[in-house]
């Protein structure tokens, strides 16, 4: 009864790739162009293109070597497809860098305004099912992590290699299950044959460029790409809050209390503010190897565990303040809406 | 992976107790009906939810032992050794000299902070033996002084120092002729402070399981003990091991989360009643045997009609016709004494359960007119029966099942409450009139959303 409602999900690339393949079903064709509409792909004719799979090969091409040069495609699936022999985890310490495209979906959900309308208590229970799962997850993951320092802990002194000093799962399974040594060794010859055939493409690779800008007459329009600026805040808003509440020096008590309050206000978000405009540093983020040390053996080249913490919860801080702030205003309008109705009074929840 | 049991006040202690039996003597049972890898298999699974085996003989059950007299928790302790089978971890209790006199003000404001960092290290300690922690299953009454204000505060503690873990509170509802004149104040302020920080209340009616007992299992005097049993059974059968997939090749290792998923999720709507069937004496189960379409057709009425065990039901009551001319979020158009449900999760134990066809309960009509049954209904089963029933079903549902238990409790504790009776023994600690008026208006909400469902 509905109607069809485009729903745009963020994907991993790579999945854009075997989804291009493969092209059988309406599913899948939506769920390609949502992709690259989130990756930023804005081409029109693509999303103009029918949902039955009949026509597109050109456009698909286009969008394939779009994504090939702008989301360094092949790299991206090489490193997804490594081989890991020891335990790796991801870090993660960037910002939540929205792609510039992101701004678009916000914009545009609206549009899509549902007719015959969600009942708000469904959403709320959807919500809370991926809250739970969510919460599942946590508790798999902190297994994991019980567990692998279990692993650590008790194969340290093991290892050959002195400064990695204890087994990785994978060696201790190949330690407790020799044969499977030859599945190891078939995974690394696979790999290494995708290395050099990656090494003959970027041979390759000009030819193929070339060959697109003289064949595809669209193909540097699509490349154009629009140059970001990244606007300064407005500093000097600051600049004037910080010259009232600063040089004042206020005998009378009450008052100097609330300019107290204020200048901690402001210090915050300075904070906050140096904190986004400070010149990007180098993030940590990535696939590392994890490994177990003592407190004392410190290394240059590795991360600890506790400087990513101690960013991690930084920034935990960070927007929890921001969240506490948002809610305020939410309350806030919420209690105006409630006074301009008549015989209504807005309770909020129960606080601790 | 693994449930920590908190065991709160008398009643808590004691029904703990009896489920850990249940459990084990479920394991140990030799009428399993299935196979030997089926039985060894959820063997292992039992032995990880709920106990611990360290270099003791017998498995230790991951609990803690919380009350205000050291009477009760000694004796739990020394029965459970008793047994043979299984037992507690010596240290893992903290009892006191005195009670807290059923005063839900002395409990949750003087006890609770005082002892707080005692008991919570005790909690530590069993979560830190858990390779994964599957959450916490508190067991309290919510009438009495102990199990209920040290009880309420301790959920918050709880949900303090482990944010992202599951928590289902275990609720006694007490009996309606009560024991204790302030009982109905006891209710409210546990139900709203639980409320806040439990993931879900699973209730069991002092007064329902009386009539269990008296009706169905024919005992003619019945003691605390009885009751707990017949609790402990129903506990038992929701709580060991199930496969929660259809064609799921594991025990399911997320208990608790996945019963969260299916019936909670919606943080209005945390009550959730259970029903179980069949229950009888054990002398009888011998002679019996059941179909799964008339265990289910009982279940099932049992649901709409809200009757509370498998007698007496009144079958008269039936489902609102589809697609009247009436909107179909309009409440009214429900027939009266017809039980609406938000989610239900029926879990089968024992013979043929890969057969059987749960068609009715994914009834549209069932359910409130915000939800499907697709996301409404989910089914858990094993083949391995439970605790010598050849064939076990129940029933947890989030429905307004305790509408009318909790109007009534907040009904009776708002009389009192306006003639300000016995408020002092409560301000007297430090819960003040205006922390009453809260937990009345939260309560009032959870009301009212269930209402119009």
């Amino acid at each position: 009864m509905g109607q069809h409602k485009e729903v745009f999900y963020p994907l991993p690339p790579v999945l854009v790739l075997f989804s291009i393949v493969f092209f059988f079903s309406d599913n899948q064709i939506r769920f390609v162009k949502s992709t690259l509409w989130y990756h930023g792909y804005d081409r029109p004719e693509l999303y103009r293109l029918p949902s039955d799979g009949s026509a597109g090969s050109r456009e698909l091409l286009l969008a394939f070597s779009w994504l090939l040069h702008r989301l360094s495609l092949l790299e991206q699936l090489l490193a997804r497809n490594r081989v890991q022999t020891g335990d790796e985890i991801s870090v993660c310490t960037c910002e939540d860098d929205l792609p510039n495209s992101q701004k678009g979906i916000t914009d545009i959900a609206p549009e899509y305004g549902l007719e015959d309308g969600v009942d708000v208590r469904y959403l709320q229970w959807l919500n809370g099912r991926l809250r739970f799962q969510w919460r599942s997850l946590h508790a798999q993951h902190q297994e994991l992590c019980k567990l692998l320092h279990k692993i650590h802990l008790f194969t340290s002194g093991s290892h050959m290699d002195q400064i990695l000093g204890h087994f990785s799962v994978t060696e201790t399974d190949l330690v407790r299950q020799p044969e499977n040594y030859k599945q190891l060794i078939q995974l690394l010859e696979s790999e290494t044959m995708q290395l050099e055939a990656f090494l003959e493409w970027k041979q390759l690779e000009p030819v193929y460029w070339q060959w697109m800008v003289m064949n595809q007459t669209d193909f540097g329009r699509t490349f154009l790409q629009k140059s970001t600026i990244l606007f300064p805040p407005p500093l000097f808003f600051l600049f004037s809050l910080q010259v009232k509440t600063g040089g004042e020096e206020l005998q009378k008590e009450g008052f100097s209390a609330a300019a107290r309050k204020i200048q901690e206000n402001v210090e915050l978000k300075l904070l906050d503010l140096t904190y986004l405009c400070a010149p990007k540093k180098n993030k940590m983020h990535g696939s590392c190897r994890l490994v177990f040390r003592s407190k004392h053996s410190a290394s240059k080249t590795a991360v600890s565990a506790t400087e990513v913490i101690r960013e991690l919860q930084m920034r935990e801080a960070s927007l929890e303040r921001e969240l506490k702030q948002l809610r305020e205003e939410c309350r806030q309008r919420l209690d105006e809406i409630a006074e301009g109705l008549d015989g209504v009074i807005c309770i909020s929840p129960l606080k601790r | 992976m693994s449930i920590v049991t908190v065991q709160l006040g008398q009643c808590g202690n004691q029904i703990g107790h009896e489920v850990f039996n249940a459990i084990c003597s479920d394991v140990h049972g030799t009428h399993g009906l299935c196979s030997k890898k089926e039985n060894e298999s959820y063997h292992d699974a039992c032995k990880e939810r709920f106990f611990c085996e360290e270099e003791s003989e017998v498995p230790i059950a991951r609990a803690v032992l919380v009350d205000m007299e050291p009477k009760v928790i000694s004796q739990t302790l020394s029965m459970a050794a008793r047994s043979g089978y299984w037992k507690y971890d010596d240290r893992s209790h903290f009892c006191q000299k005195q009670g807290s006199g059923n005063n839900w003000a002395n409990g949750y404001s003087v006890h609770g902070p005082r002892h707080k960092e005692v008991i919570m290290n005790l909690v530590q300690k069993e979560a830190e033996k858990c390779d994964r922690l599957g959450g916490f299953f508190t067991i309290m009454s919510m009438a009495g002084g102990t199990g209920s204000g040290l009880g309420a505060f301790v959920t918050q503690c709880l949900r303090d120092a482990f944010p992202t873990s599951f928590i289902l509170n275990h609720v006694i509802w007490p009996y309606g002729t009560g024991e204790v004149i302030v009982q109905n104040y006891n209710s409210v302020l546990t139900l709203s402070h639980l409320y806040q920080s439990s993931d879900a209340l699973l209730v069991h009616e002092n007064d329902v399981i009386h009539k269990i007992c008296a009706q169905l299992m024919n005992i003619k005097q019945i003691s605390f003990r009885d009751v707990n049993q017949v609790i402990a059974h129903q506990l038992g059968s929701v709580f060991q091991p199930t496969y929660t997939a259809e064609g799921g090749l594991h025990y399911s290792r997320n208990p608790l989360g996945d019963l969260m998923e299916t019936l909670v999720p919606h943080p209005e709507f945390k009550m959730l009643g259970l029903r179980n069937i069949p229950q009888m004496p054990e002398n009888s189960l011998a002679y019996s045997t059941f179909s799964w379409p008339g265990l289910l057709k009982h279940l099932r009425q049992m649901l709409i009609a809200n009757a509370k065990m498998e007698e007496g039901i009144d079958w008269q009551v039936q489902p609102p016709r589809l697609g009247s001319s009436l909107p179909s979020s309009h409440s009214t158009n429900r027939p009266l004494h017809f039980n609406t449900s938000i989610a239900n999760l029926v879990i089968l134990r024992g013979k043929d359960t890969h057969s059987v066809d749960l068609g009715s309960f994914r009834d549209p009509s069932l359910y409130t007119s915000w939800l499907n049954p697709q996301d409404a209904f989910n089914a858990w089963k094993t083949p391995r029966a439970f605790n010598k029933y050849e064939k076990s079903a129940s029933l947890v549902s989030n429905s307004q099942f305790l509408l009318k238990p909790l109007d009534n409790v907040v009904g009776k504790a708002w009389n009192m409450f306006a003639s300000k009776a016995y408020i002092h023994q409560y301000t007297k600690f430090g819960i003040e009139e205006e922390d009453f008026l809260d937990s009345f208006t939260a309560l009032e909400q959870v009301i009212s959303s269930y209402t119009i469902l």
